[in-house]
């Protein structure tokens, strides 16, 4: 989408990483470098492996007991696989956001509140300070200034969504994960995600899983086709839509497969 | 592609046979259901009056109520709910968040799934065993306690189930914000699974106010309105046994009544339970 004259540096640089679901290998020696300030998509078909290398970013698979990643993935000059006493320290660093919106079960106010009373207690006016900021950044203030006291779960999916996005980006994290974000969206919900996540950019290292190629083309500045766990090729994504070096990512952003 | 007329008949007769006997048993069974509660209602309303509510049990041929009785099952009822509520959440909370998986989790849920199916009469043998032989005597704390063990099973597994429909996204949600997981299952989880639970909760009170024989192994009766857990106590059920088995007219009519504000009481229950479920499904 752009080209960079001033490359910012790498945020998340991810060397020889493998990963597996019982025993399974799912990640294949994966080694790419994620720029800050960019939107780095990540496409490829069903399986392939995308939404898992997005799951190691955070580490959120380590909710499941048979669920393993060797490698480095070196954030800030630490690997983030080693081990950790708190994992709650890379978790306000990283974001993430999910395929079906996730709105908790509270007040609009309430689930922007919820991550920055994990981290600070904050007096009253702060508090509605930052659950403000949060809801204007991402695009919903208009929307539910009125009605903050309602349930989160009353609003629109792609209100939610928005919601989501407010409440992780609360906590103000370096990183933003997003996992297929507008894949449960109707096309007008889709395009106010987009429009959100191209300014997002300005702040935040965001990492965008998408089986759709045209959204990849549009918010992506860079892209990375998987295929079967592995990074087929990594480019800008001009480079990877109109001249892609490999056979396979020919194939399928033409439409090929996938 | 032409239908063949003959098999097409054959189809609706066939339809119609089916629908015709599908009807057939929904009548009987909801007939056999509407004349218990006819029979019930009719002879319930005859024997209800002010005095049930102000008068004990009485001796037989005088006049009484049975407040000794309601009073009993609501004191027993409501300990016995107090009593199994926190535990059974804590451990349907444990099967459905931490033991997924694991050995233990797996046993838990299959002793619980017994427990659900055991004859209450068992649990009142036990309760009768470990509690009423080596105090000595009946209480409304063995009544209780027998109440609340049929309780726990039932809330446990209703919380699991509950717990178990919160989709893992949105666990995912909170721990990916640096929520540590215990307040993940307190803030969010247990808040979507809010009147699940609840339903759950209901349904026990539903289940322990009715039930008979492991009353009369623990709390027994007591003719008189007390309010001391460690005496034997009386309770809808039991009067409602006795009375009911009685020769005499005027005791068998306070077992009609007693039936039916049991009857009543369930089904005001029920139908609480079934709002608030509604009410949360709907968000």
């Amino acid at each position: 989408m752009t080209t960079d004259r001033q490359q910012p540096p790498a945020k998340i640089e991810i060397r020889g990483l493998n990963f597996y679901y019982n025993g399974v290998q799912a990640l294949k020696d994966i080694s790419l470098d994620i720029i800050d300030r960019r939107v780095t998509s990540l496409i490829g078909p069903s399986g392939c492996g995308k939404s898992t290398l997005l799951r190691v970013l955070n580490r959120i698979y380590d909710l499941y007991p048979g669920q393993r990643a060797e490698g480095q993935v070196i954030i800030d000059d630490r690997n983030i696989l080693d081990r950790q006493k708190d994992l709650a320290f890379l978790r306000a660093k990283v974001g993430m956001v999910f395929q079906r919106p996730t709105p908790f079960p509270m007040s609009i106010y309430k689930n922007i509140a919820f991550p920055l009373r994990l981290y600070q207690k904050l007096p009253g006016e702060e508090l509605d300070m930052l659950v403000v900021n949060a809801l204007k950044r991402a695009a919903l203030w208009a929307e539910v200034k009125d009605k903050l006291r309602q349930s989160g779960l009353d609003l629109s999916g792609g209100q939610q969504q928005r919601l989501c996005i407010a409440r992780a980006i609360a906590i103000r994290p370096e990183i933003l994960l997003l996992d297929e974000p507008a894949s449960a969206l109707d096309p007008i919900s889709t395009s106010q995600i987009e429009e959100l996540v191209r300014e997002l950019r300005e702040d935040f290292c965001v990492v965008i899983v998408t089986h759709n190629l045209q959204q990849a083309a549009r918010i992506g500045d860079y892209t990375g086709f998987m295929y079967l766990g592995e990074v087929i090729e990594f480019a800008a994504t001009d480079a990877i839509f109109i001249n892609p070096q490999d056979k396979r990512t020919q194939d399928y952003v033409t439409g090929r497969f996938g | 592609m032409n239908p063949d007329p003959g098999l097409m008949l054959r189809r609706r007769i066939i339809n119609r046979l089916m629908t015709g006997l599908f009807l057939l048993a929904t009548t009987i069974a909801v007939a056999a259901l509407a004349i218990i509660l006819w029979k019930l209602v009719l002879a319930g309303v005859a024997a209800l009056s002010p005095t049930i509510f102000v008068k004990g049990t009485p001796a037989p041929g005088s006049k009484g109520g049975l407040i000794n009785a309601i009073l009993g099952s609501a004191a027993m009822t409501l300990i016995a709910i107090v009593v199994a509520t926190p535990i059974a959440v804590l451990a349907g909370t444990y099967l459905a968040e931490y033991g997924r998986g694991s050995r233990l989790a797996h046993i838990v849920r299959f002793l619980n799934d017994t427990l659900l199916s055991a004859p209450s009469i068992i649990i009142g043998l036990f309760i009768y065993g470990v509690i009423v032989i080596p105090a000595g005597h009946f209480s409304g704390w063995a009544g209780s306690a027998s109440l609340a063990l049929i309780a726990v099973p039932v809330i446990v597994r209703t919380t699991e189930d509950m717990m178990r429909l919160i989709p893992d996204s949105l666990r995912e949600a909170a721990i990916a914000l640096g929520c540590p997981y215990w307040r993940m299952v307190v803030s969010i989880g247990w808040r979507a699974a809010k009147s699940g639970i609840l339903t759950g909760i209901l349904l026990a009170v539903a289940r322990i106010s009715g039930e008979t024989a492991p009353l009369l192994f623990t709390s027994l009766n007591n003719q008189f309105v007390t309010t001391d857990m460690n005496a034997p106590m009386a309770s809808l059920p039991v009067v409602i046994f006795q009375f009911a088995m009685s020769p005499y007219r005027d005791w068998q009519t306070l077992a009609w009544a007693g039936a039916l504000l049991i009857t009543l009481g369930v089904l005001l229950l029920n139908v609480v339970a079934r709002t608030i479920a509604s009410k949360g499904s709907s968000r």
